[in-house]
C-alpha cells in the first residue's frame, strides 16, 4: 500500500448509534456527469395533476420551483450518465475494477419491462455489460434512500484503499418514480434522474478527507415516524456536522462550500442556524432549478459548481446528506 | 382561629393549599370557590365565577356569609394556560383579580389577601429578578405573563388600602416525591423529548431553568397567609439558587430516560439541540405552515413557554427565606428525576393511578 493510500479506520459503537469513521488522502472523485429527463414540470402543473402534497406556493417558500419527471426506465438514464462520464474522462473501460450502482427504491433494482417473473435481472450487471466494463466488479446498493450515491462513493474509496491495485470504481444511481406517484416526500420535492461518479486513485481533485455517517433504526419506519424523522433530522445533523468537522480537524471558517442534498431551503436555513454556518456558503440554486433527485444531488451540485467555476483549488467542501433507512452522513471533501 | 377563603380550589395549587390549611391547628373553616362537587371533609364548597363583578358569581347569602367571617383569601384562580388568547387571559387574571380585591375590600374583618402570582411577570426581563421588582418595558412572551403582570399591578396599587401580599410562583413541577397530579406545559415537553418529537430549544445551555416542588410552594403560602407578621409586599416562591441550567435539565432528563427505561437508550434519541430564539421561530413557524398534526402538537406545547429561556434570568427568594427561614426547600436535582419517572411509569396518563406509577 502507498504511502499516498495511508488510512485510518476508526468504528465505534457512540451514543448516537453506530458510526464510523474514516480519513483517506489521494483518493478522490476525478469525474461527475448527470442526467436529467427532458421534461420540468413547474408546481403548479404538478398541483394540478395531483401529484403534490401541499400548495405550490407552500413548497415555493421552500425553495422548489419544479420537478423533472422521466418516463423512460432509470437504468436507461443511468447507462447515458455513466457512458459520458467513460467518454469525457477517457479512463480505459479495463482500468475501472468496480461498479457500484445505487437506487433507493426497489424498482431501481430490477431492470424494467422484464415482467414481474424475473426478479434477478439487475441494472449493474445490465450497465457493465454495455459499458464494456468487463474487468469491473458489480454491485448494487440499496436500503440507504437519497444516501445510496454517498454510500457507493465512501465504499468505492474503501475498495481502492484495500484493493491496492484498483485504479477507478464507477458509482451510479438512477431512481425514477412510477407513473403517478406523488412527487413531494416529507415537504421536498423529488425529480427523477441519474448520476456518474468517477472515484479514482491518485486523484488530487475532490479528495475525501473525512466522512461520518450515522444509522438510527429507531426510524426505520419513515412513514410511521415521519414526524420523529422530521424532528430529529436536525439534532442529529448538527451533531453529525460538529464531529465530522472536529474529525477533520477543521472549523467552520476553513468551509468554504456547504453543497446540500435538495431539501427545502427553509430546513437548510434551519440547520445552518442551528450550526452556525451563514447559508451564503450553501449552494442553493440547484433547490429550485433542478429539485430533490434523491440519491443524486450532492454530486448533481458539485459538478455544477465545478462547470461554474465557483470552487477553487484547496476550497474545502462540506456534504450533508439524508436517507430515510435512517442515516445520516456528512464528508469533507478538498476540492 | 381562621376563616380563609380559597379561590381556585379545584386547581393543583388550590388543592394542595387546601390540604394544608384543612389540617392547620389555626384555621377554623375553609371556604372553596371550587368547580368540583366533591370536595374533601371540612371544606365548604361554593360556586361562583371570579370574572363576574358582583360578589365573584356568589350568591347573596354566601356572599354575605364570607364577607362577614374571612379573616384570610387565598387568590389561586387563575388562567394559567400559556396559549390562551390575550383578552381570555385578561378577563380571567386582571379582572378576576379586581373583582376579587373588591370583593375583599367589602369584608368585615379586613382578610389578609394572598395573590398567586407567576415569577414570569418578569416577561422578557433578563438577569437577576428581585422580589421587590415588577415594572419593566422588557415584554413578555405569552399573554399569560403580561396579565399576571398586569394583576400585580392592580394588587400592588390596592396594598394602601387593603393587606395584600403577592406571592410569585415558579414552575411547579410535582410534588417533592415527583408526584404529578396534573399535566402541564413541562411534562408535555419532557413527552415530546422522550419521543423524539422536539428536535430544539431555544436559549442557551446555561440558561437558568427554574422549578419548584408543589408541596413547598403550598407550605410557604400557607405559611405566609396564616402569618401575623407577614408584610403587604411580594414574595418569590421559587427555586432560586438551586435551579438547573438548561443542558443540565436535558442530561439529567435523558439519563432518566434511560435509567427508568433501560429499553429506551436503543432509540438513539439526540438531545435536543439548544438554539437562538429565531431558529426556534423559524423552525415552529416551518410547522405550522406544513400544517402536520403530530409535530403541531408538540410546538404548540413548547412554542408558549419555551421562548421564555432565551431570555435567561434567575429569581431572587431573600424576602421569603428571610420571613419563612426554617422552611427547607427539597433540592430540585433529586425531585426532578422522581418526577420523570412517575411520567415513565404512567405513561404520561394520569387517569391511571398516579401513586401505584410512582412507587
Amino acid at each position: 500500500m502507498s504511502r499516498a493510500d495511508a488510512f485510518r479506520l476508526v468504528s465505534r459503537h457512540g451514543r448516537i448509534g453506530c458510526v464510523a469513521s474514516i480519513t483517506v488522502s489521494a483518493i478522490g472523485i476525478s469525474h461527475i456527469e448527470y442526467e436529467l429527463p427532458s421534461e420540468a414540470i413547474e408546481l403548479e402543473e404538478l398541483h394540478l395533476r395531483g401529484l403534490l402534497e401541499s400548495p405550490p406556493e407552500r413548497l415555493r417558500q421552500f425553495g422548489f420551483a419544479r420537478a423533472y419527471l422521466s418516463n423512460r426506465p432509470g437504468e436507461e438514464a443511468a447507462l447515458k450518465a455513466a457512458h459520458r462520464l467513460m467518454q469525457r474522462s477517457r479512463v480505459p473501460t479495463r482500468d475501472v475494477a468496480a461498479i457500484f450502482y445505487a437506487g433507493a427504491i426497489p424498482q431501481s433494482h430490477t431492470v424494467s419491462g422484464c415482467g414481474s417473473g424475473n426478479l434477478f435481472n439487475y441494472p449493474v450487471a445490465q450497465l457493465q455489460y454495455e459499458l464494456e466494463l468487463e474487468r469491473a466488479t458489480a454491485i448494487g446498493i440499496s436500503q440507504v434512500g437519497c444516501m445510496g450515491l454517498n454510500s457507493a462513493v465512501a465504499m468505492a474509496r474503501d475498495f481502492l484503499i484495500s484493493n491496492g491495485h484498483a485504479q477507478h470504481v464507477l458509482c451510479i444511481s438512477a431512481d425514477v418514480l412510477p407513473p403517478g406517484a406523488k412527487r413531494e416526500i416529507l415537504y421536498n420535492v423529488i425529480s427523477d434522474g441519474a448520476c456518474a461518479v468517477l472515484v479514482s486513485r491518485g486523484c488530487e481533485c475532490n479528495r475525501l478527507r473525512y466522512r461520518r455517517q450515522v444509522t438510527k433504526g429507531y426510524y426505520w419506519d419513515s412513514v410511521g415516524k415521519k414526524n420523529e424523522i422530521i424532528a430529529a433530522y436536525f439534532p442529529t445533523a448538527q451533531h453529525l456536522i460538529n464531529s465530522t468537522l472536529e474529525g477533520a480537524g477543521l472549523t467552520k471558517d476553513d468551509i468554504r462550500w456547504i453543497i446540500p442534498h435538495n431539501v427545502s431551503r427553509r430546513s437548510w436555513e434551519i440547520l445552518l442556524d442551528l450550526v452556525g454556518l451563514p447559508i451564503e456558503r450553501l449552494f442553493t440554486e440547484n433547490i429550485a432549478r433542478v429539485g430533490h433527485v434523491i440519491a443524486a444531488d450532492n454530486w448533481i451540485n458539485l459538478r455544477d459548481m465545478m462547470e461554474r467555476k465557483l470552487v477553487d483549488s484547496s476550497d474545502k467542501l462540506l456534504l450533508v446528506n439524508f436517507g430515510f433507512g435512517a442515516n445520516w452522513a456528512c464528508a469533507v471533501l478538498e476540492y | 382561629m381562621h376563616i380563609v377563603f380559597v379561590t381556585g380550589a379545584s386547581g393543583t395549587l388550590g388543592e394542595a393549599i387546601i390540604e394544608r390549611l384543612r389540617v392547620h391547628a389555626e384555621v377554623a373553616h375553609i371556604f372553596a370557590l371550587t368547580h368540583r362537587s366533591a370536595v374533601p371533609a371540612g371544606i365548604e364548597p361554593v360556586w361562583g365565577d371570579i370574572t363576574a363583578e358582583t360578589d365573584l358569581g356568589l350568591d347573596a347569602r354566601t356572599a354575605e356569609k364570607i364577607r362577614s367571617e374571612a379573616t384570610i383569601i387565598i387568590h389561586a384562580a387563575a388562567n394559567t394556560r400559556l396559549s390562551a388568547a390575550p383578552p381570555g387571559a385578561r378577563h380571567a387574571n386582571v379582572g378576576g383579580t379586581c373583582n376579587l380585591l373588591n370583593f375583599a375590600a367589602r369584608c368585615r374583618k379586613k382578610p389578609r389577601v394572598i395573590v398567586l402570582s407567576t415569577v414570569y411577570v418578569a416577561g422578557r426581563r433578563i438577569g437577576t429578578v428581585y422580589e421587590n421588582e415588577l415594572e419593566h418595558n422588557a415584554g413578555f412572551v405569552n399573554a399569560y405573563e403580561e396579565s399576571k403582570y398586569e394583576a400585580e399591578l392592580q394588587a400592588q396599587r390596592r396594598m394602601g388600602e387593603l393587606p395584600v401580599t403577592v406571592v410569585r410562583l415558579s414552575t411547579v413541577i410535582a410534588d417533592s416525591e415527583g408526584r404529578v397530579t396534573r399535566l402541564a406545559a413541562l411534562h408535555h415537553a419532557l413527552r415530546f423529548y422522550y419521543s423524539s418529537l422536539a428536535p430544539m430549544v431555544p436559549g442557551s445551555d446555561n440558561s437558568p431553568v427554574d422549578l419548584v416542588a408543589l408541596d413547598y410552594a403550598a407550605k410557604a403560602i400557607v405559611r405566609l397567609a396564616l402569618d401575623g407578621q407577614v408584610l403587604s409586599t411580594t414574595y418569590q416562591v421559587c427555586g432560586g439558587t438551586d435551579c438547573l441550567t438548561l443542558r443540565a435539565m436535558l442530561d439529567l432528563a435523558f439519563e432518566c430516560f434511560v435509567r427508568f427505561r433501560p429499553a429506551w437508550r436503543k432509540r438513539a434519541i439526540e438531545r435536543p439541540a439548544v438554539v437562538s430564539l429565531r431558529t426556534f421561530e423559524l423552525f415552529v413557524r416551518s410547522v405550522e405552515e406544513i400544517g402536520d398534526e403530530g409535530l403541531r402538537a408538540s410546538v404548540g406545547v413548547l412554542k408558549h413557554f419555551a421562548p421564555q429561556l432565551a431570555y435567561p434570568k434567575q429569581f431572587d427568594d431573600s424576602v421569603l427565606r428571610a420571613a419563612l427561614p426554617d422552611l427547607e426547600k427539597p433540592v430540585i436535582r433529586e425531585v426532578f428525576p422522581k418526577v420523570v419517572r412517575c411520567l415513565i411509569e404512567c405513561g404520561w396518563e394520569l387517569t391511571r393511578p398516579v401513586e401505584l406509577a410512582c412507587r
